[in-house]
């Protein structure tokens, strides 16, 4: 768990009662999605820089984290309670919900040339971008990652690596076979993208 | 058929949905045949030789992608200029073969975008946009290779695995039907094809777990007639240790005979995507057509057995979609190896020198295998037109080098054909990678490889455009490319043949052998196969230049349509 502040902690557990009774209705969700504002930012720029960006992210994507969160395919401490008792119409509707909010602009400094270049070499020899697509907004359940945060992305793909995130076995492999510099790079990059 | 590395997939009526298009237009009629508004079976089984329309993704039933006209031809090729430019939406990868009926187009692009053109002027007719689901689990980029017409329907399948069916001179939805659920891994890229009111169907998913199928759905109604799973719930056939050229697979047979006891058959989820048309052959009324790899693509432990029928040229009954026969080329495939370009139907000669009708399929081994089209068997493969090295070695942890890669020799690229020189036409990539495995137990419809496949970096890539005497199976002239090529080929009358390459090359080269005689910069990558139509008595070659996700060649959005005055 990276959100060490009790506040935090004292969220998540207000996010589970505001979701304990949910529908898919249009006001309903504006209720809901005021929760998860509380870390991932009121204007889509998360309060903390643990917790990646979800607005304009792709709709497939973010519906089919809710969904590992919540059977277990993808464990973290806040998202887990979060989508615990969460419908799948209500999982759907919040991802139509964030997607349809403009990308936020995040400030991270874009990659020196050297560090652009090494990730490219990556990029060149994994297809990278035959997922994440040009410009590496991804579709549908491929995420944008481009413009993420760099901190963020440098975790996920650290937990993609050592089976803690488990919920995509070929970007865990994947990532597997790259070093810590290559990781680095990859995260300075995309961040910055 | 996988293929990101450089890489490393509401029935009943809706209402009409056709967002920004455009008003309909009244259309030129121009044709030899008929009332050709109208797609006709009789005018589909005469598609071979319609030397006006381009009907078929592949040209004809057979897919022999020989266009009949030789009004362009290798004395007046080097004039070739083009008529038109037409700018798509989408820029993105584009995969389409243009259909062409009666001097109206129908290209579509990534995400499922269909156009209506003129073909003569490229002036767009309508648009229709599909709005896709949340979820679309596709392999290999946002493609779609083209439509099928039928009657007065336009037939679109989608990334969210849905056929759609579309009024041909408005672009209005008739009907929609969903063909399988996108959140298992299930979508479709691939053209429809329409036999006797039967629209024919195959999957992506060979890298989610899927359970593989061809289905038939009424043209008319959408109604769904038959599904021929392409796994058996007996899937371990016959515990072949050699592939179709009788090389050795290194499969430890006892090891995967006590897992198969253990945990029985895999057939739920082990893949066997159909991702390209099938061809149909009228005098027996069967289609063949190729099934993609087993997943997960490179862990076989968890699927022992042969995993029938992945990696096989099968063949079935149009009416029932019974099974008829099948051949396997790499029993427990380890490699995605697998067959992806769609199968041709010509005559060929079988080992005895007797002409008997034959079935041909490109594989992404880089061997062109030619089969009796009477049971499937193998009469004989061409020489490798991509080198060979390290076959079959086993994937590892770390990884371990073998060519081909997992693109291929020739990936999901239809093949073209010159019948009367017996000769097939193919374009292949070269690109040496490790294959990596590394255990995974099934994700639920996430991607599903069982480990990885990684271009050496270190190590040239490039392509060729092959064509090869199926007959004896030798190769008649090679020429090389600057780099690996995805897209098509066509062959015509007019002793041509004409691909495109990654770096925007459009090009045309003297089918006998092989000299280029016209090229064209098309300013992003043609990854697309050409087709060629007649409108009022001038004929063009048609191309998408869209580029490609897959090899991640440059994307551009046109349709470029060329002529000679
Ligand atoms: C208490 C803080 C907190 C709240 C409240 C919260 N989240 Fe999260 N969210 C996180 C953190 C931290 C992560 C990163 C988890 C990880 O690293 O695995 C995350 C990840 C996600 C992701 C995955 C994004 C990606 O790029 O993989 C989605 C989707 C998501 N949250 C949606 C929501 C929604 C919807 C809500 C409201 C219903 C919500 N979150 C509320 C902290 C929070
Ligand atoms: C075969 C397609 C594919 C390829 C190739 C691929 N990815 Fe991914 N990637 C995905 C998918 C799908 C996800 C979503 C994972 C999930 O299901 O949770 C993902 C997730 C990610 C994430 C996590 C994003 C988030 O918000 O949590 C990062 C970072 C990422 N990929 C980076 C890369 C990099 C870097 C490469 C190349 C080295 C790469 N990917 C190659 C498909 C791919």
């Amino acid at each position: 768990m990276r959100i060490k502040s009790l506040i935090a902690a004292t969220l998540a557990m207000a996010a589970v009662a505001a979701i304990a009774a949910p529908a898919a209705r249009a006001d309903d969700i504006e209720e809901t999605a005021a929760v998860c504002s509380a870390c991932h930012g009121e204007a889509g720029v998360p309060v903390d820089k643990s917790i990646p960006a979800i607005w304009g992210q792709n709709e497939g994507y973010l519906y089919l984290q809710l969904r590992d969160f919540k059977v277990g395919n993808r464990k973290n401490v806040n998202m887990s309670e979060i989508a615990a008792g969460m419908e799948k119409p209500v999982m759907k509707a919040l991802a139509a919900y964030f997607s349809a909010k403009p990308w936020p602009n995040l400030q991270e400094p874009s990659a020196p040339h050297d560090v652009a270049v090494h990730a490219e070499n990556i990029n060149n020899s994994a297809g990278c971008k035959g997922c994440h697509l040009e410009n590496w907004q991804g579709d549908s359940v491929t995420p944008r990652v481009g413009g993420q945060g760099i901190q963020y992305l440098r975790e996920t793909m650290a937990q993609f690596r050592s089976g803690e995130r488990a919920n995509n076995p070929w970007m865990a492999a994947l990532l597997k076979t790259y070093t810590d510099a290559d990781i680095d790079a990859l995260a300075r990059y995309l961040a910055g993208y | 058929m996988v293929k990101f590395a450089t890489r490393a997939l509401v029935a009943g009526a809706v209402a009409l949905a056709i967002a920004g298009a455009a008003q309909a237009q009244e259309v030129k009629s121009a044709t030899k045949y008929g009332n050709m508004n109208t797609v006709t079976q009789d005018l589909m089984n005469r598609s071979a030789d319609d030397g006006n329309n381009f009907l078929h993704t592949n040209g004809n039933y057979q897919q022999t992608r020989f266009y009949p006209n030789k009004q362009i031809n290798t004395a007046n090729v080097s004039k070739l200029h083009p008529a038109w430019v037409f700018q798509t939406e989408v820029k993105d990868s584009l995969e389409t073969s243009p259909i062409v009926v009666n001097g109206v187009m129908y290209v579509t692009t990534s995400f499922d975008h269909v156009y209506a053109l003129n073909a003569r002027t490229g002036e767009e007719l309508w648009h229709y946009k599909q709005k896709l689901g949340p979820v679309s689990t596709y392999c290999c980029g946002p493609n779609n290779r083209g439509v099928a017409v039928y009657g007065d329907m336009v037939y679109l399948a989608t990334l969210d695995a849905k056929l759609v069916a579309l009024n041909a001179k408005t672009g209005a939805q008739v009907w929609s039907t969903d063909v399988a659920d996108p959140e298992l891994g299930y979508s479709e890229t691939m053209a429809p094809t329409v036999i006797n009111g039967k629209v024919l169907l195959g999957t992506n998913g060979g890298e989610y777990g899927i359970r593989g199928f061809v289905k038939a759905f009424d043209a008319k109604s959408g109604k769904l007639l038959w599904t021929f799973n392409t796994i058996p719930e007996n899937s371990q056939g016959v515990w072949a240790t050699t592939d179709a050229t009788g090389r050795d697979m290194h499969r430890d047979i006892a090891a995967e005979k006590a897992a198969y006891a253990k945990n029985g058959d895999p057939y739920k989820t082990l893949g066997g995507g159909v991702w390209q048309n099938p061809s149909y052959d009228p005098a027996t009324n069967r289609i063949f057509f190729v099934v993609g790899n087993p997943s997960p693509d490179l862990d076989g432990a968890v699927r022992p057995g042969d995993n029938l029928y992945t990696d096989s040229m099968v063949s079935i009954d149009l009416d029932t979609g019974k099974y008829s026969c099948h051949f396997q080329y790499i029993a427990h495939d380890v490699w995605d190896l697998d067959a992806v370009s769609p199968t041709v139907l010509v005559d060929v000669k079988d080992a005895s020198g007797a002409t008997v009708p034959g079935v041909l399929h490109a594989g992404k081994t880089g061997h062109i295998y030619v089969h009796n089209r009477k049971d499937c068997s193998l009469i004989r493969f061409s020489e490798a037109m991509v080198p060979q090295e390290n076959m079959w070695v086993l994937p590892t942890k770390d990884g371990a080098r073998m060519l081909p890669g997992a693109n291929g020799g020739v990936e999901w690229s239809p093949i073209a054909t010159d019948p009367s020189q017996g000769m097939a036409y193919a374009i292949n990539l070269h690109q040496p990678m490790t294959y990596h495995v590394e255990n995974a137990a099934y994700p639920s419809g996430k991607l599903w490889l069982g480990g990885a496949f990684k271009v050496i970096p270190t190590e040239e890539q490039w392509g060729n455009i092959t064509a090869v005497n199926y007959n004896s199976g030798k190769i008649a002239w090679q020429v090389k490319t600057e780099q690996p090529m995805i897209g098509g080929i066509l062959a015509t009358a007019g002793g041509l043949v004409f691909t495109g390459e990654p770096n925007g090359t459009f090009e045309a080269l003297d089918s006998a052998t092989g000299a280029k005689l016209w090229s064209f910069q098309a300013g992003a990558g043609v990854n697309a196969p050409p087709s060629s139509y007649t409108v009022e008595g001038k004929q063009y070659v048609v191309v998408g230049a869209g580029g490609n996700a897959q090899i991640d060649a440059k994307r551009g959005n046109a349709i470029i349509s060329f002529t000679v005055d």
